[in-house]
């Protein structure tokens, strides 16, 4: 049996490399971040020389959602001054979300938008591969922001759709839905009992950007913090339901998260839920509400007595 | 270490019955931090309270619980009882064993365990009580009147003869608002204008209220008791202190074809003019989007196009270079009385509304809607009150009247009711048939609404003594057929089609919120209907208070309102204010939410939930003063204590005192100890 | 009528409820007499507004067989809008729940108005009546920690643990 094939680059990485270097050189901003090759795979990179820009890259091996380097308080980032970001539509969505929620001024940030025709669900890798139903990150297949519009510099070519995942979110998501109640119980605590409190899922999400999470409130403390069912429990289910209507299915939550708990399809019943119940999806317009904290008159209460 | 005393009333018999109140004291002393536990017949008693009193000395309390009735019955009673025992009154809970639990249970062993777990519930949230004081807010015993129609008038009349000092702010560039372009009033049929100008002047001249015509809002900042209004007060290129509205300048105004406000468009004014003869002030303003030297300018011409009202005046009042000046007003009470304007039933239309393209309103001259009819009926009106029509000034014969265009229409995009148009086109009908005997005067309606005191009467009389003719039906169409306008219509009770050839046609269209209400609204903290009427609080309760303290409606601003209901409305604003006045300081529970600066993140989503707009947003600096980030902040004056911005807060930095994150984690907590 | 004494499993159920409507609906409730099931606990708190899903996750922890979320009906809010906030953060909390397995008769929501002294009394009974049915809520309850059995497996990383249902199996790969 063969492997996948090798993918190329996708287009636009002359351009990407010419804009980082041009936004450098003018000092329009102090800092590009962006991802660069790796031994083994792609990685983050930040760039502060303009000869150095050549180092920047996009392809399938391009996962990470940099926005998290925006959080507030990650001072250490915003210390270097005005940030270049190169951002794919998932991203943008996450940037979006920083500035409804005030944490961003927009001219803080110059956005290198790339026309994105899906990643790899595992980033590392030592070289790009072709997309295919395997190897996919399920979440791109259907993405309905390949081409962000929250940008400065939109780069690259339109790219064809990725390919549909062997099982999509979705149908994932369904299966549990059709399991009886017990069954998904049992498979949840299973799920949540393996957490070891690392915390990376909340470290890595873009919008988990509180000074201190709830988890660490110890007076009172609401999530026990042990890492047993119970607090697990707890803790998991707080995280996702804090992520209702931010959560721009980035997956970094779990493609960080060390015992593999499949965060992903919490994350996507939750805009399942926001989607059915408001009609809302997460977008890269900051001007979009978020529907948590929103409300209509006629909302849905069939579940209220 | 918590020591708290606790006490159990019997309620005479309606606590005791059930359960076993000496029990419950028992197994409560036992319970951490309990320092003193008792029974009595009547705690709310005198004794009872002595009780309470005394225990508070001798054992130092640091908290109290009475296991009693519900919170809404005694807390008050036992708070006071506290702080006269010198112990802060809010360290003191009810545990209600009465309303949820002797008087819906009847096994004895029940209730009693049941009160025990009421009454340890409580005893843990008391452990978390923190001593407060109640926030004292000072008054400005100061009003604004935002609107200068009747409502505002007569509210601005009220406050002012109370003694306080009134700002009244008036978009126009005179107050009387709507009254003032009435002819006569139901359902009396007295002179609008003849009530009306004696109380605007009193307005003027009354030694309390500052007048701001030709004005606008411009922000609201504050709460009640204590709000710093900005108003803008437009350019309006007249000194009013200087000029006595002599009328030299709009003799020689050479812009004299602007369709008059005043007169609903059946008449001209000039650019710089004053509304109506019985204006207050009696001041002109100059129009400068119509005014020939301001379009020069406009257009970038160097020299200025005209200048003959400057020129004319003898008092040197007109300058052309005023700006828009801003003025911030501190006041204690806003009462809110923009009023209304009517729907425009012509083809274009807002968002969300459909207009009436078939009736022609704004495409033929003689399909006129009902203030255009009360200019043409008013003595002081372009025809001197004499009925002709505006195409060709004859005097129609047949003049038909329809109701409820827009209103009660919800394809139209208004399903409401406005109220007052039954009651003025019967008053239409009589003023027509008062004035032409031999006319006719049709009037098709839905149904006949005329429910105020004297107003059943009125209506009648315009059918059966001034014949006017009324159809049950709705019309379907209006055109011009040569002279006359053909009015298709269906009699409902004839079941018949009814086609009748008009001279004159006049529309009763809806009343709708004046332009700039909802704007309004969002700077002074109230919500809008979806028809976009101020909402009042509560419906029946309170229909003149909005849901920002302090803030007031009077007026059709609310709702379609006619006079008399508008100056009720006016007078208990003036009621309210009045008696919000009479205290230097108001009191206020300190249930109100604190942020925790140290964690907040300044994500504003409290703010965007909080119904009242209690929390802003406040920027935080480093040692050295330097700006370095901002979190939320809860103005205590505002805030009316719901909680639900602790709610949304993910990382829970916002904390509602009284109701805790603490206390109400202690009292789920005190649950594991059932058994 | 129930008696706590007995042997039969006896529900602990949780309330929350706002103070302008749903309390003074209890105690109306109370004022007339109303007799109704005694295994409800109240907690009082300003609207529903202020009510957190936190606070529901805590009563199951604490032992709670069932949990009752009630305030004032739609448009009688006392702070104008709160419980239109709390009913979208409950309708994502009851669906979420759902999702992970929690019987959504565990949790009532109600809107119970300061009139309805008898409504009050019927959830209440319902509720109790429920959760009887259910039993104890011992699926919670086996989460505490003592309840526990050490780490269920090698934390090696990325393959589901234990040996569960392969529908269950798959959708977690
Ligand atoms: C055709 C017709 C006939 C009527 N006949 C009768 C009758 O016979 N008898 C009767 O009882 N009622 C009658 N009415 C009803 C009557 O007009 C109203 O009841 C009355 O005018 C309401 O007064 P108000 O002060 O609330 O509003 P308005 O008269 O509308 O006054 C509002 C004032 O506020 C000002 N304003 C608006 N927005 C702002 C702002 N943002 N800032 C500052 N100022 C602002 C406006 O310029 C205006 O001066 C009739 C109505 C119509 C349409
Ligand atoms: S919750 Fe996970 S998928 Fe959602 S935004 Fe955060 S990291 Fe991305
Ligand atoms: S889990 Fe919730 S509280 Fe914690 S960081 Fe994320 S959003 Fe904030
Ligand atoms: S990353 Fe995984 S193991 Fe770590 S806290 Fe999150 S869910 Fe738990
Ligand atoms: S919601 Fe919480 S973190 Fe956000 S601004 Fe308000 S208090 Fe601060
Ligand atoms: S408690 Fe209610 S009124 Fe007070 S700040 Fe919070 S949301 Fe606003």
């Amino acid at each position: 049996m063969t492997g996948p094939a090798i993918a190329p680059a996708y287009a636009g990485v002359d351009e990407l490399r010419r804009v980082a270097r041009e936004l450098l050189e003018s000092g329009e901003v102090r800092v590009i971040i962006g991802w660069e090759d790796a031994r083994r795979g792609a990685r983050p990179v930040f760039i502060t020389d303009p000869a150095e820009a050549d180092k920047l890259i996009f392809d399938t091996r391009c996962v990470h959602n940099l926005v998290t380097y925006l959080d507030p308080r990650r001072d250490h980032v915003s210390e270097l001054g005005r940030i270049g970001l190169v951002v794919k539509g998932c991203d943008a969505k996450a940037v979006a979300g920083l500035l409804r929620e005030s944490q961003l001024s927009r001219d803080h940030v110059v956005l290198i938008g790339m026309r994105c025709g899906g990643v790899l669900e595992e980033g590392e890798l030592p070289e790009p591969l072709a997309l295919t139903p395997e190897n996919v990150a399920p979440r791109c297949y259907g993405c309905d922001n390949r081409e962000p519009t929250l940008t400065d510099h939109l780069l690259g070519e339109p790219q064809p759709e990725p390919p549909r995942p062997v099982m999509t979110i979705d149908e994932r998501v369904a299966a549990l839905d059709d399991l009886p109640l017990e069954e998904r119980w049992a498979f949840w605590t299973e799920q949540f009992s393996k957490c070891v409190r690392c915390y990376a899922c909340r470290q890595v999400c873009p919008l988990c950007i509180c000074e201190r999470c709830i988890v660490e409130k110890t007076q009172p403390l609401w999530i026990e913090s042990a890492a047993h069912p119970r607090g697990n429990f707890s803790w998991n289910l707080t995280r996702a339901i804090h992520l209702a209507g931010r959560c721009v299915d980035c997956g970094e939550c779990e493609r960080f998260c060390p015992v593999g708990i499949p965060l992903s399809l919490l994350n996507r019943k939750l805009q399942q839920i926001v989607h059915d119940r408001y009609g809302y999806t997460a977008s890269d317009d900051p001007e979009n509400a978020a529907p948590i904290g929103d409300y209509r008159l006629d909302d849905q209460q069939e579940f209220i007595k | 270490m918590s020591r708290i005393g606790v006490f159990v009333c019997h309620c005479g018999e309606n606590i005791g019955r059930t359960v076993d109140c000496a029990a419950v004291a028992e197994a409560l002393k036992d319970h951490p931090g309990v320092a003193h536990s008792e029974d009595y017949k009547y705690m709310c008693s005198d004794p009872g309270q002595a009780l309470v009193k005394k225990a508070i000395e001798e054992h130092n309390l640091t908290g109290v619980v009475v296991a009693a009735c519900s919170p809404h019955m005694h807390e008050k009673t036992f708070r006071r009882a506290c702080d006269q025992a010198g112990l802060n009154k809010f360290m003191c809970e009810m545990a209600n064993i009465r309303e949820h639990c002797s008087w819906i249970h009847e096994d004895r062993e029940d209730a009693t365990a049941k009160a025990i777990d009421i009454g340890r519930t409580i005893i843990e949230k008391v452990k978390h009580n923190r001593p407060l004081e109640v926030i004292k807010i000072p008054v400005t015993k100061r009003a604004m009147v935002i609107g200068g129609g009747i409502a505002g008038i007569q509210a601005a009349l009220d406050i002012a003869d109370g003694g306080h000092e009134v700002v009244l702010v008036e978009k126009e560039a005179s107050i009387g608002g709507h009254m003032s372009q009435l002819s006569e009033t139901f359902p009396t049929l007295d002179c609008s204008q003849c009530i009306l100008t004696p109380r605007m002047v009193e307005a003027y001249q009354h030694p309390n209220i500052k007048l701001h015509t030709w004005s606008e809002i411009e922000k609201v900042d504050g709460y009640i008791g204590n709000f710093e209004v900005t108003v803008r007060k437009k350019a309006r290129s007249v000194d009013l202190d200087l000029c006595n509205g002599c009328g030299d300048c709009w003799a020689v105004c050479p812009s004299k074809r602007i369709p008059s406000e005043f007169d609903a468009g059946l008449s001209n004014r000039t650019a710089i003019y004053v509304p109506f003869p019985q204006a207050v002030p009696n001041q002109p303003v100059l129009d400068r989007e119509n005014c020939t030297l301001f379009k020069g300018r406009a257009k970038g011409l160097k020299k200025d196009a005209c200048g003959k009202c400057k020129d004319a005046c003898l008092k040197n009042a007109i300058d052309y270079d005023t700006e828009d000046e801003f003025v911030v007003e501190e006041v204690g009470a806003i009462v809110v009385a923009t009023g209304y304007k009517l729907y425009d039933v012509g083809r274009e239309q807002p968002e969300g509304l459909k207009g009436y393209g078939e009736y022609g309103y704004g495409e033929d001259p003689d399909i006129i809607d009902g203030l255009q009819f009360e200019r043409i009926a008013s003595a002081s009106g372009p025809t001197g009150g004499e009925i002709l029509r505006p195409s060709d000034g004859k005097e129609p014969k047949t003049v038909v009247f329809v109701h409820c265009v827009g209103s009660r229409d919800i394809d139209k995009g208004m399903a409401y009711c406005s109220k007052i148009c039954c009651m003025y086109n019967a008053k239409h009908a009589m003023l027509y048939k008062h004035k032409v005997h031999d006319g006719r005067a049709v009037a098709f309606y839905m149904d006949i609404r005329a429910n105020g005191k004297g107003y059943d009467e009125f209506s009648r009389r315009a059918i059966e003594e001034d014949h006017a003719e009324y159809v049950r039906g709705r019309v379907s169409r209006i055109f011009r057929d040569g002279d006359k306008l053909k009015v298709w219509g269906f009699d409902t009770l004839n079941d018949e089609q009814v086609i009748i050839d008009a001279d004159m046609v006049v529309l009763a269209t809806a009343i709708r919120p004046n332009d700039g209400v909802k704007e309004l609204a969002q700077k002074l903290s109230c919500s809008v209907d979806v028809d976009g009427f101020i909402n009042e609080a509560h419906p029946k309760l309170r229909p003149v208070e909005t849901n920002t303290a302090g803030v007031f409606l009077a007026g059709a601003c609310q709702a379609p309102r006619d006079i008399p209901d508008a100056v009720a409305m006016a007078s208990a604003t003036g009621a309210k204010v009045l008696s919000l006045f009479s205290t230097d300081e108001l009191e206020r529970e300190p249930a109100v939410a604190v942020v925790d600066e140290r964690t907040c993140i300044g994500c504003m989503r409290c703010a965007l939930v909080c119904p009242y707009g209690a929390i802003e947003q406040r920027e935080i600096c480093t040692v050295d003063g330097q700006v370095c980030g901002h979190t939320a902040y809860v103005n205590p004056g505002v805030c009316q204590g719901c909680g639900t911005c602790q709610a949304v807060c993910l990382s829970n930095s916002i904390d509602l005192q009284t109701f805790t994150d603490e206390q109400v984690y202690s009292e789920i907590n005190a649950l594991c100890m059932w058994e | 009528m129930n008696s706590q004494h007995s042997d039969t499993f006896e529900p602990r159920i949780t309330a929350f409820v706002c103070n302008w409507c749903t309390y003074t609906g209890a105690d109306l409730a109370g004022t007339s007499r109303l007799h109704m099931a005694s295994n409800v606990r109240i907690i009082r708190l300003p609207c529903t507004g202020r009510i957190d899903p936190l606070f529901i996750v805590k009563a199951f922890e604490r032992g709670a067989d069932g949990v009752i979320v009630s305030g004032c009906h739609p448009a009688d809010c006392h702070y104008t809008s709160g419980n239109y906030h709390a009913r979208r953060r409950f309708a994502v909390f009851h669906d979420i729940m759902q999702f992970l397995g929690v019987d959504p008769r565990r949790m009532t929501f109600s809107w119970v108005s300061a009139s309805e002294g008898a409504k009050w009394k019927d959830v209440v009974n319902e509720t109790v009546a429920n959760i009887r049915e259910l039993g104890p809520y011992e699926a919670y309850r086996a989460l505490a920690p003592d309840a526990v059995e050490p780490w269920p497996e090698a934390v090696d990383g990325l393959t589901p643990a234990g040996d569960q249902e392969p529908a269950a199996k798959e959708v977690a790969s």
